[in-house]
């Protein structure tokens, strides 16, 4: 059985009561990305954290947005495409993954090169840890050094800290132009992608298209932005870097679907492993969320 | 042998001090108000150095602060009555890759030396506090340290790529991935809960920092307004236009009087209510259109002229009076209340007005200078400590523009850190369960909580969560004494 809590109350003494059954709980966001990650517990109870969507306050003005952590990335985007802004988190999968996940998760997508990872993209959160503590770290404006950085440190802990229930976003205006290319290259696919990026008209994403690795050439896929100018120069570039035919924004939806789910495994260090246990105990001294998922 | 004795065995005879007028020096940081004296303080020559006297104070059990160049504005750097563990020897650039862009650091490298070092790469390192000139990476990474060109490029958070950390019990990890892009290789993101952690959760004995290419064209605008409101107006156009420039900085009245009176007058209209100063860079097609841009929406918005400045002895000029306004308001007193609260974009004019009528409400002077592209503000207040009166207005019309910030849906501190001066605002910002599971974090780094004790988190969330077996304070510094500046008194908070 699934559990749906429905407010943050309910959250708080599922976890709660969890913690003191010793009951593993598997957090899921909309459940569209389980395959990353180390499995959890086979005894788990799945929670879905659904029912905190929705925009809970969007100042276009402020360039900065707070949602539900269940609000999709495609509700996200046609929100704030509605004032011409967008939020550049577009995570590797697609759009019909929550920002939730996206920051839990800590995903990235192919536009952070240009606009930041999504531990720089996340302003503030609201979340509940193992032991059913509301947490409401960092704040909803673009700077902010007050206290100890909870909101890095539950950006990518994929849910085994806390259940990421609001998340505070920096937000962009819109380019006024914005083109996608794909350019055909010769030799090395990565040197290209390379010399684009450090080039003074850099596009704001550029990715070697996957199909073509086993070619004897490659294909960027090329996205360039900025003011009209900006970009009459930038697409002079992409064209002297190979063969460039335009294609459509829709290209990168394909691309980010294409990529394989992520995965928070990594080398440690002995030390680095026994700070990671001892932030594991210090927020989920019970180990109920998700556990052995960072394993 | 003593500690002392110890540390001079590490360092050396000359590097360590503890006659009282060797220590005056090291009293204050870059906040004047706050005089703390540390019980010694040590200097360690190298990386190797600084580790084996993080270890001996740790086989000491003794308590201490790390500290760059003391150009912090929070106190954060004070050590009362405990080690100070000087960095700023440690100023090595040990390496720098062009092709990957970034840079190997010691801690006590001088943030603009870096800049300088990379300039024949074409690259810069991007955060530039006001400081920069003397403040240092290791401080800037312990505070998190933003500046004026972060509206457009991040904090020092966004530019760290790893730290290799002398945790306070004397073990080293590197945190980060020094080969990486700013995020662990596997685990949680302990480097991104490092930067900003004030000196709490241990000491950096290296960095690598990327570095962003220079620009190809950079052009600074200065746009004068009869009204502080047009310019806060100003302000939400431009990034609301979608123009996002390198820089957008705002100076009220007081501000450019003080300025223009002092070495550093930089030719501001002193007639002006306010100047926006707004620098926009990048690659040279296309940035007159976003230029011509920013004069048409402030004309538009009342601004009565627009200079602009392309060469870069003109563009220095107009940039050094907002470098150095603080400097410059040590000539109008003493001391300087500095505040450095953050609210959304749109409630600057509805601020700078409510501000504006706290200072005149208390009779105290406030100059407003401040990244306006960011919503981070800096109302500061000179006055004399030695004048009871003045000091106590001082006081109350800092309580009150910060809970108008905090009301406003903002936050204390954009970039100085909470330090002691604004742990006093801690608990109306965040709940008693947040600034607890802070406390949660810093015991994973530092248990024994050594580490600049007293500071961030106000010493009664901390608590009832102390370890067995440690003493109930931490050092010298109760919250108490901890909040109080010079002529101040003692400080209560404030209540949202």
């Amino acid at each position: 059985m699934t559990h749906r809590p429905a407010a943050l109350g309910e959250l708080s003494e599922l976890i709660v009561g969890a913690a003191a059954a010793a009951q593993p709980l598997r957090l899921i966001g909309l459940g569209t990305w389980l395959d990353g990650g180390a499995p959890v517990a086979a005894e788990a109870e799945p929670v879905s954290l659904d029912a905190f969507g929705g925009i809970i306050e969007y100042e276009p003005g402020d360039l900065t947005i707070t949602v539900g952590a269940a609000t999709t990335i495609a509700e996200l985007d046609a929100v704030t495409a509605a004032h011409n802004q967008w939020c550049p988190l577009a995570p590797w999968g697609g759009d019909g993954g929550s920002v939730g996940a996206t920051i839990a998760t800590a995903t990235p997508g192919p536009y952070a090169h240009a606009f930041g990872l999504p531990r720089d993209l996340v302003l503030g959160l609201e979340c509940v840890d193992g032991t059913g503590k509301v947490l409401r770290p960092g704040g909803k404006v673009v700077k902010n050094v007050a206290g100890f950085d909870l909101v890095r440190l539950m950006t990518g802990s994929w849910g085994s800290l806390a259940a990421i229930t609001r998340v505070s976003l920096r937000l962009r205006a819109r380019p006024v132009a914005d083109q996608t290319w794909i350019v055909s290259v010769e030799g090395d696919a990565i040197a290209a992608q390379r010399a684009l990026r450090h080039g003074a008209t850099s596009p704001i994403a550029c990715e070697v298209l996957p199909s073509d690795r086993t070619a004897a050439g490659s294909r960027l896929l090329v996205r360039i932005a900025g003011n009209a100018r900006y970009v009459e120069a930038a697409r002079t570039t992409v064209r002297q870097a190979g063969h460039a035919e335009p294609s459509d924004a829709g290209a990168w939806t394909a691309i980010r679907a294409s990529a394989p789910a992520p995965s928070p495994r990594g080398a440690l260090s002995d030390v680095a492993r026994a700070l990671n246990d001892g932030v594991k105990r210090a927020f989920d001294p019970a180990n109920v969320l998700n556990p052995g998922i960072m394993a | 042998m003593s500690l002392a004795a110890h540390l001079r065995a590490i360092v050396g005879d000359t590097h360590v001090l503890e006659r009282a007028a060797e220590l005056l020096v090291y009293e204050s940081d870059g906040l004047p108000g706050y005089h703390r004296t540390p019980s010694l303080a040590v200097f360690p020559a190298s990386a190797d150095e600084a580790l084996a006297v993080v270890r001996e104070l740790a086989r000491h059990d003794a308590k201490f602060v790390a500290r760059g160049a003391g150009t912090g504005l929070s106190g954060g750097a004070l050590a009362d009555g405990i080690v100070l563990l000087g960095l700023q020897r440690l100023k090595r650039i040990i390496a720098i890759d062009p092709e990957r862009r970034v840079a190997r650091v010691e801690p006590g490298v001088v943030n603009v030396t870096l800049t300088k070092a990379a300039s024949p790469y074409g690259l810069h390192y991007a955060p530039d506090p006001s400081s920069q000139t003397a403040c240092t990476l290791g401080g800037n990474l312990a505070e998190n340290a933003g500046g004026p060109h972060c509206l457009k490029y991040g904090v020092t958070l966004n530019h760290v790529v790893a730290a290799r950390v002398a945790l306070p019990d004397g073990r080293v990890v590197t945190l980060g991935d020094e080969d990486g892009d700013g995020r662990e290789a596997g685990g949680y993101d302990l480097l991104g809960a490092f930067v900003g952690s004030e000196g709490c959760f241990g000491v950096a004995l290296e960095l690598t920092v990327k570095l962003t290419p220079n620009p190809e064209r950079v052009v600074t605008l200065l746009a004068d307004f009869t009204s502080i409101d047009d310019a806060a107006q100003t302000t939400s156009a431009i990034i609301g236009a979608g123009i996002l420039p390198a820089a957008l900085e705002m100076m009220d009245q007081a501000t450019i009087g003080a300025v223009e009176s002092s070495i550093y007058a930089a030719g501001y209209p002193t007639d002006a209510a306010a100047v926006l100063l707004v620098e926009v860079d990048g690659a040279a097609a296309g940035l007159d259109d976003d230029v011509q841009g920013v004069e048409r929406i402030c004309r538009a918005h009342g601004a009565r002229d627009v200079r602009v400045a392309t060469e870069p002895a003109a563009r220095a000029r107009l940039w050094q009076g907002r470098k150095k306004a603080f400097g410059a308001m040590g000539r109008i007193a003493p001391h300087l209340v500095v505040q450095d609260a953050v609210v959304p974009r749109t409630k600057l004019p509805a601020l700078l007005a409510r501000i504006a009528e706290i200072g005149a409400a208390n009779a105290v002077r406030v100059c407003n200078v401040f990244h306006a592209g960011d919503g981070n503000l800096h109302p500061n207040i000179p006055y004399d400590a030695s004048d009871r009166d003045e000091a106590t207005r001082v006081h109350a019309a800092m309580k009150q523009i910060m809970q108008a910030c905090i009301d406003a849906g903002g936050t204390i501190t954009g970039e100085h850190g909470v330090g002691l001066d604004k742990l006093q605002y801690m608990d109306a910002l965040f709940t008693a369960d947040t600034l607890d599971a802070m406390c949660r974090l810093r015991d994973v780094f530092d248990p024994a909580r050594r580490a600049n004790p007293g500071k961030v988190v106000p010493v009664r969330y901390c608590r009832e969560r102390r370890p067995k077996g440690l003493t109930a304070d931490g050092g010298r510094q109760t919250a108490d004494r901890a909040n109080t500046a010079d002529g101040l008194p003692p400080q209560d908070g404030v209540h949202g």
